[in-house]
């Protein structure tokens, strides 16, 4: 799972209304170079819970420089484009959960894909 | 009818194209190719346009690729009434004169010489030689195929130097990289045997099934699929077999070099007759051209005759006529096996055309998917679509081995694509497709139910969807019955103004009209709770049902009696814009797109 697609991710148990963002618990991150696409990184960021993203990185430990705040005019900043890269697409939980913050249910995440199936009670 | 056309020039291609697809193909070359007179048949698109060979080979909504010999009306076919003056008439309409089809061998052999380096062209050795030993456009290849080459990779070139038992393995290797070659290779094999001008079709249809076993449920059943489709589509059923017969005549060439000199010879002739410009290199290349062996071109004619023209001839016969015909007019060999041509002969009562095909593979078998779930050109239609722009999220609810996503991705490269499936085995597949294609920096894949997805309301841009017709998997669970719900939630995470592009089975396609118009009509929700009693008169009474709705009903159907206690879904929110029928193969899909308003 890349950062891009848990920034994404809700939990959607039944009864739960604030299941964003979910916390990462990693047993397994691998970093995965991947080609750097400056257009779609900049497409991406105005669509990105930044908080969120921040988060999700340290959680991680692979913040690195990331500013907490979104920098002003990063379309043209090429440095920025490809750190926000780097966090968003290179870093990869194979294994671990996701964790509802307010239920505490727990998604496991398996060879990279996140399994975020409910029970049928909890749909 | 093909102009000797230079470099820059229009050349008149047509394009084989499943059921429907049709007017996606014509959008298609209008808008990457600039294509001019585009013309539709049944089955078929022809169309004229200047642009490479590299893009006209890379349209995604064909199936096959060929260079249009000759266009003629039909009608005239089917005014004699004595047999032998018919033929006579026949033969000597569909052959023409000498000048036409030397032009078309020209055309033909450039093309070839600039496909060679992609590795798609039908006869990439001996049209290579051809090709950049011979024509005003041979430096122009040389770059062009260096360029290709360099991330193609040099299978083809490299292979010829090896020796024929290697050759048998490195043309597997690379055949890997295209889709669906791992059945052809082995159909290759045992139909090459038994194998005619004609009649090969039965057994191939048959045979083929039995002998994909190992390959993946997934890919077999949609090769299977294929398979009926293309008895179903015009003009597509000889493509498998083409493909065979290409494969073998590539090997032949490799390894014959007097076949070769005569390729040259008959190049030379070509161009003489045809008095382009631009000759003076042939003076040259004359010691080569004086080299032993004079086998002249050697082709095949592949012929396919339906309407009223079959009471009158069979398509043996009209093969023969042809072939026959042909040789006596160009001094060319008639060679069933190995020929390093083929002429494609189609006569019915919408159309008479002559063509030559340019790719060894259907276009439609895309070099970068590795399972193929459905049909790749129906899936690049309904990513076409849904208008997907840069910066967009797309997400594939039930997405299996991923293709529309894969076809999707493949042409934007600055979007999102975010596919789920609830199923384990589809999504290992997907994952291995998307490392295959290399899509991984913008494709991305979780496990989730599509009643119940893991995102945010209006958080999607578009979503596209096969939903399941319940063939080829089994579901728990009916999908009539689930469609309100799947609806439901692709609405809520759908944004204001984003685009659904929905597959249906004509069962489903026709539930869900039902569903909608209902909703439109009257907001009460107790009508949405019993859906299967709407289901049940859907086929009879729905006006949007039209003919084409199969009066079975699905089976799953009858077993809904719908205890289902949740509030109905709200569906007021999509609006319908467009719905087009295409062949799936075995049974026909309905593509309908919506657009969420705002209510």
């Amino acid at each position: 799972m890349k950062l891009l697609t848990h920034n994404m991710l809700t939990s959607h148990v039944k009864g739960v209304t604030k299941g964003y963002p979910l916390l990462i618990k990693a047993t397994e991150v691998k970093m995965n170079e991947v080609e750097f696409n400056p257009q779609f990184v900049s497409r991406m960021i105005p669509k990105l819970e930044w908080s969120a993203l921040i988060q999700a990185a340290e959680e991680l430990g692979h913040r690195q420089d990331l500013p907490g705040e979104l920098v002003p005019d990063y379309e043209k900043d090429e440095e920025f484009l490809k750190m926000v890269h780097r966090v968003l697409l290179e870093v990869e939980v194979i294994e671990g959960f996701l964790q509802c913050p307010e239920s505490g249910r727990e998604f496991p995440i398996t060879r990279g894909i996140p399994n975020m199936l409910l029970n049928e009670e909890e749909a | 009818m093909t102009e000797p056309s230079t470099d820059g020039s229009d050349v008149r291609y047509y394009c084989t194209a499943g059921n429907g697809m049709e007017r996606f193909l014509i959008d298609e070359v209008k808008k990457k190719l600039a294509a001019q007179h585009v013309c539709q048949l049944p089955g078929k698109v022809l169309f004229s346009s200047s642009a490479g060979i590299d893009r006209v080979s890379e349209l995604k909504a064909a199936e096959r690729l060929f260079l249009l010999l000759k266009q003629d009306s039909p009608q005239w076919l089917s005014a004699h009434a004595s047999p032998a003056k018919a033929a006579s008439l026949l033969q000597s309409r569909l052959l023409g004169d000498r000048n036409q089809w030397a032009c078309a061998l020209m055309t033909w052999s450039r093309l070839q010489g600039e496909l060679t380096g992609r590795g798609r062209a039908v006869n990439p050795a001996s049209s290579a030689l051809g090709m950049t030993r011979k024509t005003e456009a041979g430096k122009k290849n040389e770059e062009q195929k260096q360029k290709e080459e360099r991330y193609i990779g040099a299978s083809t070139k490299s292979a010829r130097e090896r020796r024929e038992e290697e050759e048998e393995e490195d043309r597997r290797l690379s055949n890997v990289e295209q889709s669906g070659m791992k059945t052809l290779e082995k159909k290759s094999k045992r139909e090459k045997e038994q194998r005619g001008i004609e009649g090969v079709k039965a057994k191939e249809s048959k045979g083929e099934e039995d002998k994909s076993e190992e390959t993946h449920i997934e890919a077999q059943t949609q090769e299977k699929k294929r398979k009926r489709g293309d008895e179903d589509d015009d003009g597509d059923e000889e493509e498998e077999k083409c493909v065979k017969k290409e494969k073998t005549s590539d090997r032949q060439s490799r390894t014959e070099g007097e076949e070769e000199s005569g390729v040259v010879m008959a190049f030379n002739s070509c161009r003489q007759n045809a008095k382009t410009p631009g000759g003076t290199d042939e003076r040259v290349l004359q010691p080569v051209l004086l080299q032993p062996s004079s086998v002249p071109v050697s082709f095949r004619i592949s012929c396919k005759c339906t309407g009223s023209l079959s009471r009158y001839f069979s398509t043996q016969e009209v093969s023969k006529m042809v072939g026959v015909g042909l040789s006596r007019l160009m001094g060319w060999k008639i060679e069933l096996k190995n020929p390093q041509l083929e002429v494609n002969v189609c006569l019915s009562n919408d159309d008479c055309l002559l063509g030559i095909p340019l790719t060894r593979l259907p276009l439609a078998n895309r070099s970068y998917i590795q399972t193929t779930g459905l049909r790749s050109t129906v899936a690049w239609a309904m990513a076409s679509l849904a208008e997907i722009q840069p910066g967009f999220c797309v997400v594939d609810p039930m997405c299996g081995v991923g293709t529309i996503l894969i076809e999707a991705a493949q042409e934007h490269k600055a979007a999102h694509f975010l596919g789920m499936d609830n199923d384990d085995g589809q999504l290992l597949k997907a994952n291995e497709n998307v490392k295959f294609a290399e899509l991984g920096n913008r494709m991305h894949l979780l496990k989730a139910s599509s009643m119940a997805l893991p995102l945010p309301s209006a958080s999607v841009d578009a979503v596209v969807c096969d939903l399941p017709f319940g063939r080829k998997f089994g579901t728990k669970t009916s999908m009539a019955a689930n469609l309100p719900l799947i609806l439901a939630e692709i609405e809520r995470v759908l944004r204001i103004g984003g685009y659904l592009v929905l597959l249906l089975s004509p069962q489903l396609s026709c539930l869900l009209k039902k569903l909608l118009s209902q909703k439109e009509t009257s907001m009460t929700p107790s009508q949405e709770t019993k859906p299967a009693t709407r289901i049940q008169d859907c086929p009879a009474t729905s006006p949007s049902s039209t003919k084409q709705q199969t009066p079975q009903i699905h089976q799953d159907v009858n077993s809904t009696p719908t205890e289902e206690t949740d509030p109905p879904p709200h569906l007021s929110s999509l609006k319908h814009q467009t719905t087009f029928r295409v062949s799936l193969g075995a049974i026909d899909g309905l593509i309908h797109k919506y657009v969420k308003i705002d209510t």
